[in-house]
């Protein structure tokens, strides 16, 4: 096989799933009456916002050898947090700053807040204490749900200050700009990973844990910090969630690790830790949504989608394994 | 002997009620390669993690330069000039040659205040550096889990004779490599020894010992056996004290 050949296959692999995207797309967009619009794309990145902020912090843990399954439950206290300091009914407080604007960053600093410190208390004991991240996140993933349903009581805030919510009604070319919040997360976090010290030694950590504590990094540290970040990101998607809704429910949010579970893996990420990138990711996560949106227009019950993003999955992991062989051919 | 680099006095390491070392005490010297031979278990990488900051002693102190030493982790051994390469591969196989070569200690341009990784510089640090050393790997932006045993471990001591320091432990540094790169690996030692770099290799291969060490150390269950120069004694009266059938005649002991 000649090197440019071997280069574009190589290329192929890398980007697998954006491929697979524009495939998706395409065949959606003969197939289905409606489909091709930039109404229905606006709405395919928009639909996936939050879902595309939880799968960032999901896919940094595991990219870093490590798991995190708090994501959701994490985003619904923020959510509720929000819900219940800036709601005007339901369990809403209705807190009002003056002058408005001042509830954003409030707001968004609340959710992050919330965010991190439970991403920092599983880092904590995933690292200090040694415990599996799977079980940790696992009990986290149970008490936080659980916290949100005591501090609602089980009922919901809505009416969300107007402030916060023009997040979700202003758009920019098209695109609320919650969705570009989401699409800025990804370059931002997609530059870290790839281009900073920190990016590269947590995928070298995720490859080698010992090596990379033998050459001197610190592995600790970093995974602390590699949970906050989960944590924090999974406050920011609360925030989008709680604006998206206008408000929280005790249940908002149920079922999306699953989704950003399957994100992440049809993105490229080993569970194994050490492989993938955030852009793969982002392209799962539209997949994912790109499918709903057909799902939708197609007027099949929404309950397939349960059983196509699992089919999904089963697929993902299939690709990978097959990618793998490929490569050991390459190589 | 030279001026002494590291001294090790009395340095005891115990796992629960298993003494693993019951007391090592030893030296090397500015540009001294000292083989550390002894059977499995004897404790020889035990002792290099102690020096290497992977574990610490029990009791005993240990000076280095002169002054009172304890690397409490790998980075601070490190920080203090000592490289390690361990017999298990510490190489992260998911990224390229670079990024293992250059591992935790990045070369980075600050953009808007923010460290970013300097691909280009790092990349013909790399290329320098193997090809002074005569290693040939196709592709530098190849993941490591691409290249074979020899190159991987080629990569490694590539990455201490750049590195440098001032002491280098080499654990089994030899133990995938072909007889070529095996005679490379080891004229890299000596001339890293040369340049006033303490050397400690571990190693099984008897031949291997008398080719590149100035002095020989031999640890049987957790105690210095035997520590003579390489030419006051031969490969016999070394096997002997690995053995534990002598102890006289072969040396000072301890």
């Amino acid at each position: 096989m000649n090197p440019r050949t071997r280069q574009a296959l190589e290329f192929v692999l890398d980007n697998l799933v954006w491929f697979m995207l524009v495939f998706v797309l395409v065949v959606f967009s003969i197939l289905i009456p409606n489909y091709f619009q930039l109404g229905i794309f606006a709405n395919i990145i928009e639909a996936s916002s939050v879902l595309g902020v939880m799968s960032i912090g999901l896919a940094l843990v595991i990219i870093a050898g490590h798991m995190d399954l708090s994501v959701e439950s994490v985003a619904a206290l923020s959510a509720m947090a929000v819900g219940i300091l800036f709601c005007s009914s339901g369990i809403g407080l209705g807190v009002q700053l003056h002058p408005e604007w001042l509830m954003v960053p409030v707001s968004l600093l609340l959710a992050l807040a919330v965010g991190g410190l439970i991403g920092a208390f599983n880092g904590f004991l995933v690292v200090k204490i040694k415990m599996s991240a799977f079980i940790i996140t696992l009990a986290s993933y149970i008490w936080v749900r659980g916290l949100v349903l005591v501090i609602s009581g089980g009922r919901s805030a809505q009416d969300l200050a107007p402030a916060i919510r023009w997040f979700g009604i202003q758009r920019l070319i098209g695109l609320p700009l919650t969705a570009w919040i989401a699409i800025a997360c990804f370059v931002v976090f997609s530059l870290i990973m790839a281009k900073t010290p920190f990016g590269r030694h947590l995928v070298m950590i995720g490859g080698n844990e010992t090596a990379t504590f033998r050459a001197g990094i610190r592995v600790n540290r970093n995974l602390i910090i590699a949970f906050v970040l989960a944590g924090a990101i999974a406050g920011l998607a609360g925030w989008l969630l709680a604006i998206r809704t206008s408000g929280a429910t005790a249940n908002l949010g149920v079922g999306l690790l699953f989704n950003a579970f399957a994100a992440v893996v049809i993105g490229g990420v080993s569970l194994k830790g050490g492989v993938g990138t955030l852009p793969g990711v982002y392209a799962g996560v539209l997949l994912l949504s790109a499918i709903n949106t057909a799902i939708n227009l197609m007027g099949l019950p929404a309950n397939f989608t349960q059983v196509i993003h699992g089919l999904l999955v089963l697929a993902a992991v299939l690709l990978d394994a097959f990618k793998q062989t490929i490569r050991q051919r390459l190589a | 002997m030279s001026e002494p680099l590291l001294v090790l006095e009395n340095v005891t390491k115990n796992y629960g009620a298993i003494e693993a070392l019951k007391g090592i005490s030893f030296s090397i010297g500015k540009g001294e390669v000292v083989a550390l031979l002894g059977d499995n278990g004897a404790g020889k990488s035990t002792l290099v993690k102690i020096i290497a900051g992977g574990l610490e002693p029990t009791s005993g102190r240990m000076l280095f330069e002169g002054k009172e030493f304890l690397a409490r982790s790998p980075a601070e051994a490190k920080a203090a000039g000592i490289e390690t390469v361990y017999q298990d591969l510490s190489l992260c196989t998911n990224v390229d040659v670079v990024a293992n070569f250059f591992m935790g200690r990045e070369i980075t341009r600050k953009v808007l205040g923010i460290p970013v990784l300097d691909e280009r510089a790092m990349e013909a640090v790399v290329e320098k550096a193997l090809a002074s050393a005569g290693t040939r790997i196709p592709s530098l932006r190849s993941n490591v889990e691409h290249l074979s045993g020899g190159q991987r471990q080629a990569i490694e001591l590539n990455r201490f004779v750049h590195w440098g320091g001032k002491l280098v432990l080499l654990d089994e540094p030899f133990a995938a490599l072909g007889v070529e790169q095996t005679r490379r690996g080891l004229d890299m030692i000596r001339q890293v020894a040369s340049q006033g770099i303490g050397v400690v290799i571990i190693t099984h291969i008897m031949q291997q010992a008398f080719q590149v060490a100035d002095r020989i150390v031999v640890i049987r269950q957790g105690v210095v056996a035997g520590d003579v120069a390489r030419n006051k004694t031969s490969p016999d009266a070394v096997i002997n004290m690995i053995t534990g059938e002598t102890l006289a005649g072969a040396g000072p002991a301890g």
